[in-house]
């Protein structure tokens, strides 16, 4: 029999198939699916990593009091009722600034601090996250996008640029720019207006000292540094640390600073995503390989159920290669038909999944266009895979279907 | 018959089934020789080995001794592809049952043997029109088999018989399951094909009444030939 006859014969198999056949493509249409909406969902968070990474520039280190996070770990018995004494009196100030400035590796330095304060518009007032910047450096150094007015300038001082959320549904009426409000009893006008979703509020960091009331003038929360040359950041990383160290008398061991850098950052994050990513893919291939033994267990039952038809192609000159050939295509189309339909259930499923797991509002935006976002040759390794499992799992039965003696399956009823 | 070419030859052939630990004998030793253009009828009551005979002369199963030649071929030493495909293009099977593919057409039905041994498909379906023709179902081409009459299928099923013009008809109980009238205009069919196409027919009955229409009568009791009539 030619291999288009056999085809032929095969979809037509599958198309008459009884319910009982198309339970069988449900497991397999779920295994793909969930396989499919997990692995689009991981390329996308990933995706969205690396999209954060180019965006937050991976030139940027930023420098804060404290040990850092990893010698924590470590040294866990340090934290004790001392710890909190001795920690204030790690601070980020001048000196290190100073000594930042003399290292040929570091193009900016933008000095920071934070607090939260009261704002006014009108008669309604809330509170905001105040950032304190050098206006001087920030606006070359920051990845934040202006989306009305401008940044902030070296001469600037009653000046504030806000965040996306701040300008609109914060306050009952829509905040534009040169519009003035109140924080902490100091009129500010608003020069600019980030395209984010923050509460932020981003002034010079001299007014910013008068509006903290705590800080103190020449400490800083964190130096933000931009590097020269991003492929050099490991070097400049172990400079940095060398003279800082060097100024503030510490040992590796005594290290009291924190260098982090935000590629560090992402690529951490992007590596829990994908050992994540790995380990939901598991759990979905043992859904795929439950879908594989249904197929096993519907193709040796239809080979019982179409002895007879067997035995009539065999008196009719078929030979064992073309029964073979029919039977192992017939599982090919059930797994075929099951990774289609499962690749169209992934699709739809990594749309909502996010939203089921709650993720935030950017997100979601993000994630329903997983599906367009996920490659072509995910979808065809899907349905290729599916096909090859359809095919592996009817191998033995269709084996069993093309070995029968014509005069035993014709006998069969 | 004597003088066309030998078609068939059945040498001392056994066939014994294994029932657990016993041995049943189904043949004992047949010997016959069938030529080319004969009416075959073989009789006997149920058990006498028949239905057995059959599927050995059809090629479906091998003897368990003793040597069938098919065409001057032993079919013993043949591989199974060879076989099935001198099964397929020598000999055209009618069942009582009908035992047509149940999801595809009648029309198809009849294509079925054309596709197994790769007849062009042009070819394959002006012969199966013809066919459709010959057995007064054209229009009943695209009707699955299950919205066919009994009559009907097994005319479909002499069609498909037919399809790969093999020189031996073989049909077991062809009328098992038909009434009296739809079975005589088979039976009538049979005869136009014996005579007009010169077609050779094999056919396994218990109905004395069928074995009228044949020419040669080939009598089993008990897995051995009694009696060989070809006087008619």
């Amino acid at each position: 029999m030619k291999f288009r006859k056999a085809f032929k014969h095969a979809l037509n198999m599958v198309l008459h198939a009884k319910i009982r056949s198309w339970l069988t493509i449900l497991g397999i249409v779920i295994g793909v699916a969930a396989v499919i909406s997990i692995v689009s969902l991981g390329e996308a968070l990933q995706q969205d990593v690396s999209s954060q990474l180019g965006n937050l520039g991976g030139d940027i280190l930023t420098l804060t009091a404290g040990r850092p996070r990893a010698m924590d770990f470590g040294h866990g018995r340090d934290y004790g009722g001392d710890a909190s004494a001795s920690e204030e009196e790690i601070v980020i100030d001048r000196t290190d600034l100073q000594a930042l400035k003399g290292i040929s590796d570091i193009m900016l330095i933008d000095t920071q601090i934070r607090g939260n304060a009261e704002i006014y518009y009108v008669a309604e007032k809330g509170s905001v996250t105040v950032n304190g910047v050098d206006p001087a450096t920030w606006y070359q150094i920051t990845t934040s996008e202006i989306a009305e007015g401008r940044m902030l300038g070296p001469a600037d001082s009653n000046v504030i640029v806000v965040g996306g959320r701040i300008a609109d549904g914060f306050f009952d009426k829509q905040l534009g720019v040169n519009q003035l409000v109140t924080i902490e009893e100091r009129l500010f006008r608003i020069v600019g207006i980030l395209d984010d979703t923050s509460n932020s509020v981003y002034m010079p960091i001299d007014i910013a000292y008068e509006i903290l009331e705590d800080k103190e003038k020449g400490v800083y929360d964190s130096i933000v540094i931009k590097v020269k040359d991003e492929e050099q950041l490991d070097q400049a990383i172990a400079n940095i640390e060398q003279k800082l160290m060097i100024t503030r008398h510490a040992t590796e061991s005594t290290k009291d600073f924190t260098i982090s850098s935000n590629k560090e950052r992402q690529e951490q994050r992007a590596e829990m995503m994908s050992s994540m990513t790995t380990f939901l893919t598991a759990i979905a291939a043992v859904a795929l390989l439950v879908g594989a033994v249904g197929i096993a267990n519907t193709m040796f039952t239809s080979v019982l159920e179409k002895t007879k038809e067997i035995g009539i192609m065999k008196a009719i000159g078929a030979r064992n290669n073309d029964i073979l050939t029919i039977f192992l295509l017939n599982a090919g189309f059930i797994g075929f038909f099951g990774g289609l339909l499962g690749v169209i259930l992934g699709i739809i499923l990594s749309g909502f999944l996010p939203m089921l797991m709650g993720a935030s509002g950017g997100m979601i935006s993000r994630m329903g266009s997983a599906g367009s976002a996920m490659g072509l040759t995910t979808i065809l390794l899907a349905l290729g895979i599916s096909v090859f499992i359809g095919m592996a799992s009817g191998a033995v039965p269709a084996y069993q279907a093309s070995r029968l003696k014509p005069v035993d399956a014709l006998r069969y009823e | 018959m004597k003088g066309t070419p030998m078609l068939l030859h059945l040498q001392d052939v056994w066939k014994v089934y294994q029932m657990g630990e016993v041995e049943v004998p189904a043949l004992r030793g047949i010997t016959v020789e069938i030529r080319k253009g004969d009416f075959v009828a073989i009789i006997g009551a149920s058990g006498s080995g028949k239905s057995t005979m059959m599927n050995l002369i059809g090629c479906l199963d091998l003897p368990s001794k003793g040597s069938i030649f098919l065409k001057d071929r032993d079919i013993t030493k043949m591989s199974e592809s060879d076989l099935a495909t001198l099964r397929g293009r020598t000999v055209g099977f009618i069942f009582q049952q009908y035992n047509l593919i149940p999801s595809i057409t009648a029309f198809d039905n009849i294509l079925l043997p054309m596709e197994f041994l790769e007849y062009d498909d042009k070819t394959a379906h002006a012969r199966a029109t013809k066919i459709m023709k010959m057995v007064g179902l054209e229009d009943k081409g695209h009707h699955l088999p299950t919205q066919l009459s009994g009559g009907q299928q097994q005319r479909v099923s002499i069609g498909r018989s037919l399809a790969a013009d093999p020189e031996i008809i073989l049909a077991d109980e062809p009328t098992g399951n038909l009434d009296s009238t739809t079975g005589k205009s088979i039976m009538e069919m049979f005869r136009k094909l014996w005579k007009e196409e010169g077609k050779t027919i094999i056919m396994v009955t218990h109905d004395l009444k069928l074995a009228r229409y044949a020419h040669t009568v080939i009598e089993l009791k008990d897995g051995q030939i009694i009696k060989i009539d070809n006087t008619r």
